[in-house]
Formats: C-alpha cells, sequence, structure tokens
C-alpha cells in the first residue's frame, strides 16, 4: 500500500500527462496549437518587425528574436528630421477624418431609420427593409465606374473636387454601412419592450423626445457597437480610397502602407511598423467590446 | 400583402391626413429617408448607371460629358468576353471568370470548413476558452492591409522569408521560392489566405448554433450506444445544415466581390485574375470605364446565378421537409 503510494508520487511529469491525455483531450490541445500558431505567429511577426534595424531586416536569415527594441521604422514613419521621413502623421489624421464622421453620422442616421422600423408602421417598410438588406450582397466593384463617374460630373456642375476629397469617402463608407448598422440596430430595438416609451408618449413627450429620452439611453451599448463597427469599416477601407485618393498627402493609412510597401527599395521594418500602428486600436476596440460586437456579427453579419 | 399592411394599420388612402397613422407615417418616413437618400443615390441609382456606362464608349477623354459618350451595344461585352484575360486558354491561364468562381467556390468551402473545426474545438470546455475564442477572431477583425502584407513577408522570395528559411532548414526545398509568383501556388495560396483570414466569421455564425442545440439528443443517443463519431454525423452535422447553407452562400457572395485580398497579395498576377481586379484593371489603369462596367456586369450576372441555385436548393429543401 504504502510502496504503491510512492510509486505514485515519483511519477513523473510524462507520466501524469500519460495518465491526463486521452484522444478527445489530445486532439483539442493539437487543434488549439495549430490555430493558435497560425493566428499569433503573423501578429508576432509584424509587431517584432517593426522593431528591428535596417541591418536586421535585410540579414540573409530571419531574425525570430530581435535583441534590442530599435525604432528606426517609427523614427523614419514619424521624425521629420529623418532621411527618410513618411509623414505618416498626417495619414492617421486623415483617416481619423474619414473613420470618425462616418461613425458618428451613421450613429445618428442608423437609430432614426431603425427606430422608425422597429417602431412605426408605414408603408413600404418592408420594401425598404429587405432593399436595404439585399445591399449586402452587391459587389463594390459594380458601383466603383459609376460613383467615379456620377460624382465628377456632379463635381464638374458643383465645382469640387472628387479627387483626395475625404468627404467623398465619408459618402461611400455610409452607404456601404448604413444597411447593416439599421439591421442590428432594428433587431436592438425591437428586443427593449415599447411599453417605456409609449408611457413616454402618454406623459406628453414626443416621439423625438422619446428617441432623445428614452430609447437612446437604453441603447447605449447597441449605438456604440454600431459606431466601432462603422469606424472599424471606414479605418479598414481599401478600394475606394484607391479609386478616390491620388496625392500621398491624402491619404489614408491603408493607401499609405501600401505605398511604402511598394517603395523602390523595401522596407519592410517601416511597412511592418505602420501595419501594427494600424492594427492595435482596431484590435483594442474590438477586444474591449468584443461582447456587443459578437452580437451584431452573428445577428448582422457584418460584411467583410 | 398590401391589403394586409392596410388592415393592420387600419390606414386607407381616404384617411385623415391629420390622422395619428398617418402622422406617424409621416414621421417615419422623415425619419427613413435621409438613409434611403444615400443609399439610392449612392448605390441603386449607381447601379443602374453601372449598366448603362457598359453599353457606352466612356474613357477619360469623355468623362466630364458623360452623356454623350457614343453608344456602342455589345461592343464592349464582346471585346470583354473575348479578350484574353477572360477567356480560357490552357489549363495555365483559365481567364477571370474562371479563375473567380473556382476561387470563391474552393476558398468559401476552405472558409467553411476550418469555421467548423474551430467551431467545435471551441465548443468543449478548457480553461481560458474566452481569451482562445478572442483570439480566433484576429484575422478577421485586423486590417486587410496590415495582415496582407505581413504574409507576403513571410511568404518573401529572398532566403530571409520566414517559410523560405523553414523549408531550407528542413531540406524540403533547395533554393529559395518565389511562392506567390508561382502559377498555381499563387491560386492556392491566395485561397488559404482567404480561409485564414474569415473562417472566424463562419466559426462565430457555427458556434451560436452549436450551442443552441439541445443537449438531451446527444444524452439519448449516449444511452442507443452512439459513438462520437455518429452523434457528430446523425445529430449535430443535421443541425448545423441550415447555417452551413446560408454561412456558405454569403461568403460565396462576398468572396466573390472580393477585391482587396487578392490585389493586395498578387496584385492579380500568376493566375489569380478575377473580375474584381479586372473590372479595375479595365476601368483605372487602362481608362476604359465602358469595358470595366462590362466586365462588373457579367460578374453580377454570375452574382445571380449563385443566389438562383442557392434560393433553388433551398426551396426544393424545404418542399420535401
Amino acid at each position: 500500500m504504502s510502496k504503491s503510494n510512492s510509486s505514485e508520487e515519483k511519477l513523473s511529469f510524462i507520466g501524469h500527462l500519460g495518465r491526463w491525455i486521452n484522444w478527445p483531450r489530445f486532439l483539442l490541445a493539437a487543434g488549439l496549437t495549430f490555430f493558435l500558431t497560425s493566428i499569433l505567429f503573423p501578429f508576432y511577426w509584424m509587431i517584432s518587425s517593426s522593431f528591428k534595424s535596417y541591418a536586421e531586416i535585410g540579414s540573409v536569415r530571419p531574425v525570430y528574436f530581435p535583441p534590442t527594441f530599435r525604432l528606426d521604422a517609427y523614427q523614419e514613419l514619424f521624425n521629420p528630421n529623418n532621411p527618410q521621413f513618411w509623414n505618416f502623421g498626417r495619414n492617421l489624421l486623415n483617416s481619423l477624418r474619414v473613420a470618425l464622421p462616418t461613425a458618428i453620422i451613421a450613429v445618428i442616421l442608423s437609430l432614426l431609420g431603425a427606430y422608425a422600423i422597429a417602431r412605426l408602421r408605414f408603408r413600404g417598410k418592408e420594401v425598404f427593409l429587405n432593399g436595404v438588406l439585399l445591399i449586402y450582397l452587391f459587389p463594390a466593384v459594380l458601383l466603383m465606374i459609376p460613383l467615379f463617374a456620377m460624382l465628377s460630373q456632379i463635381g464638374n456642375v458643383i465645382g469640387f473636387s472628387i479627387q483626395d476629397n475625404l468627404w467623398i469617402l465619408i459618402l461611400t463608407y455610409l452607404a456601404q454601412t448604413l444597411p447593416v448598422a439599421i439591421y442590428m440596430l432594428t433587431n436592438y430595438f425591437k428586443s427593449i419592450p415599447s411599453e417605456i416609451e409609449q408611457a413616454g408618449l402618454i406623459d406628453g413627450c414626443s416621439r423625438l423626445g422619446v428617441i432623445w429620452r428614452i430609447t437612446i439611453p437604453l441603447s447605449i451599448p447597441a449605438l456604440v457597437s454600431v459606431a466601432i463597427y462603422t469606424f472599424m469599416i471606414a479605418w479598414n477601407e481599401f478600394l475606394y480610397a484607391l479609386v478616390f485618393l491620388n496625392s500621398s498627402e491624402a491619404f489614408t493609412v491603408p493607401l499609405k502602407i501600401n505605398m511604402i510597401f511598394n517603395d523602390p527599395t523595401p522596407r519592410p521594418h517601416v511597412v511592418m511598423a505602420a501595419s501594427t500602428i494600424t492594427t492595435i486600436p482596431v484590435i483594442i476596440l474590438f477586444l474591449s467590446l468584443q461582447k456587443f460586437l459578437e452580437e451584431g456579427l452573428t445577428a448582422g453579419s457584418v460584411k467583410g | 400583402m398590401y391589403h394586409l399592411i392596410q388592415e393592420a394599420s387600419g390606414w386607407s388612402p381616404g384617411a385623415n391626413w391629420d390622422s395619428l397613422q398617418a402622422r406617424e407615417a409621416r414621421l417615419a418616413w422623415g425619419l427613413v429617408s435621409p438613409t434611403a437618400l444615400v443609399v439610392f443615390g449612392l448605390i441603386i441609382f449607381p447601379a443602374f448607371f453601372s449598366g448603362w456606362i457598359s453599353f457606352h464608349d466612356v474613357s477619360l477623354r469623355n468623362l466630364s460629358s458623360i452623356f454623350s459618350a457614343p453608344f456602342v451595344g455589345l461592343e464592349n461585352y464582346h471585346e470583354v468576353v473575348s479578350d484574353w484575360a477572360f477567356k480560357f486558354h490552357s489549363w495555365r491561364s483559365w481567364g477571370a471568370a474562371i479563375t473567380s468562381v473556382v476561387y470563391s467556390v474552393v476558398s468559401t468551402a476552405l472558409t467553411i470548413l476550418v469555421g467548423l473545426v474551430a467551431a467545435l474545438l471551441l465548443n468543449r470546455k478548457f480553461k481560458a476558452r474566452g481569451l482562445v475564442r478572442a483570439t480566433f477572431l484576429f484575422p478577421y477583425v485586423a486590417p486587410i492591409v496590415s495582415v496582407a502584407f505581413v504574409w507576403r513577408w513571410i511568404l518573401d522570395p529572398q532566403k530571409s522569408g520566414v517559410l523560405n528559411d523553414i523549408l531550407l532548414r528542413l531540406g524540403a526545398i533547395q533554393d529559395p521560392q518565389a511562392y506567390l509568383s508561382t502559377r498555381g501556388l499563387a491560386l492556392i495560396l491566395v485561397i488559404a489566405f482567404t480561409a485564414w483570414r474569415y473562417f472566424p466569421f463562419a466559426m462565430l455564425m457555427i458556434l451560436a448554433r452549436l450551442q443552441a442545440i439541445d443537449g438531451a439528443l446527444y444524452e439519448s443517443a449516449s444511452v442507443d450506444g452512439a459513438t462520437s463519431w455518429q452523434k457528430f454525423r446523425y445529430i449535430t452535422i443535421p443541425e448545423l445544415r441550415y447555417v452551413l447553407g446560408a454561412v456558405f452562400m454569403l461568403r460565396l457572395i462576398w468572396t466573390f466581390n472580393k477585391f482587396d485580398d487578392i490585389f493586395l497579395l498578387t496584385g492579380g498576377g500568376y493566375g489569380t485574375n478575377v473580375l474584381p481586379i479586372l473590372t479595375y484593371q479595365f476601368s483605372f489603369r487602362s481608362f476604359d470605364f465602358g469595358k470595366g462596367a462590362a466586365t462588373a456586369m457579367i460578374l453580377l450576372g454570375i452574382l445571380l446565378v449563385f443566389l438562383g441555385l442557392y434560393v433553388g436548393f433551398f426551396v426544393r429543401r424545404g418542399e420535401a421537409a
């Protein structure tokens, strides 16, 4: 008895592992390892490479663990005294100037639209809702040519430039995101009991007053997730920016990264530094609001 | 339908303009109109306009006076279809339409498969599951430019590229390879990248459905002596059938429309030229907007065929059930 006990205590780590493991556990561990490696390695590679020097980047063998954190790449991006200065701060600002208004306007418009669909009766509601949903499936490339032609016509008449005009981008991103935003919010509003609002109406509030005093405070989480969703779409968008922006002064971040990547002298560490700066805020935003966003993802199916 | 709405709302054309219903409907349209305007002006009208452009000869020259562009009938379509970029030439050169269909069908199937495996993994209980689940979503959330360029750099043709380094060390290859500029391999890699990036979407949808399956089903199967495989085959898969079909269709359409992923990885070269990239090249490289629009309309046509197949499939299944 005591003998077997002591031999059990002496069981090595391998022995414990051997007893703990069975087929389902082994498959789970193997599967998770595979997924986590293939997901995390690219992100590790992006961040670690951004802290390498040009010599480390250009060495014969890849440097898997940079010995020191070098800020060379970030200097190139942000330091005006650097000979290879990219003025990346300006592009970050452009991206913010596109993504923030998109998010704010999208929240306001989708709030109004979704409220009407969820709470009011009107003819053409079904048509409107289904039409808006069909836009999900619409190819962006199909719209890029007519939009370009149309907007340059209007621009000629009214006298504004469609090239390098960030408001054009905001408009096109709104058109892309409003359908999903309305869909997400409509579902949310339908889950709030309407009795509270009716009480407000009976107390003499107008409809808009009810929206302002009752609906908005009750739907803050949903509104925030719509804002983040539209912000992320606008922040990541590439195709329309490629079509409508010409000068690197007006470039949003994705276009600037594309430009740095296609520089005749390859500078992968700078590309990775710029990518890191672009990715981190999106990931942080996402993680902090994961719960709300995922509901939107599955209910409204983010187009991506 | 119309009668139903009328009866339900008590609204009729003769009703008082100032009745409660009428006021409500006017308010509703007021609230909806900004969205309706943006969507109509920037999506529905342009979609029809695209059709118009595809029948006209539009270039940079006459873009500013587009309505005087000469009508050319089906010439754009004819040129696009007979263009080498569009035609099947040999097994090495497929033409954009076929590449598009192959790329989107295969990568969608792979995306769903990977998403299903990930969902099954996450459906089990283990420590730090929430954290792992959040991590699994990274590829889908991160900006496309960042992830596309990281992968391009991992697949770098030089010796210092990560994949080259690993394969050289393992002795699997003698010389560094240019993976993304090898015909055939480039398409396979682009498909793999698409699955890597978009599987989280499929995973989330499948996981939501998995967690809604009634546990009693599995219990009674266990009592009857079913193996894990039998439970998976005869309970899980049938329960997931609808969500798998819906996700497949959504992802198929979105992948078919996708421009950025391939453009950033290969620029559409080396046997990866798909219809969206061809549309871009016609319009903004050679500035032949008519041909570009014709290509986009062909893309839309194929999209409608996909939709038709899907609707047909589901309607038939629905009737059989």
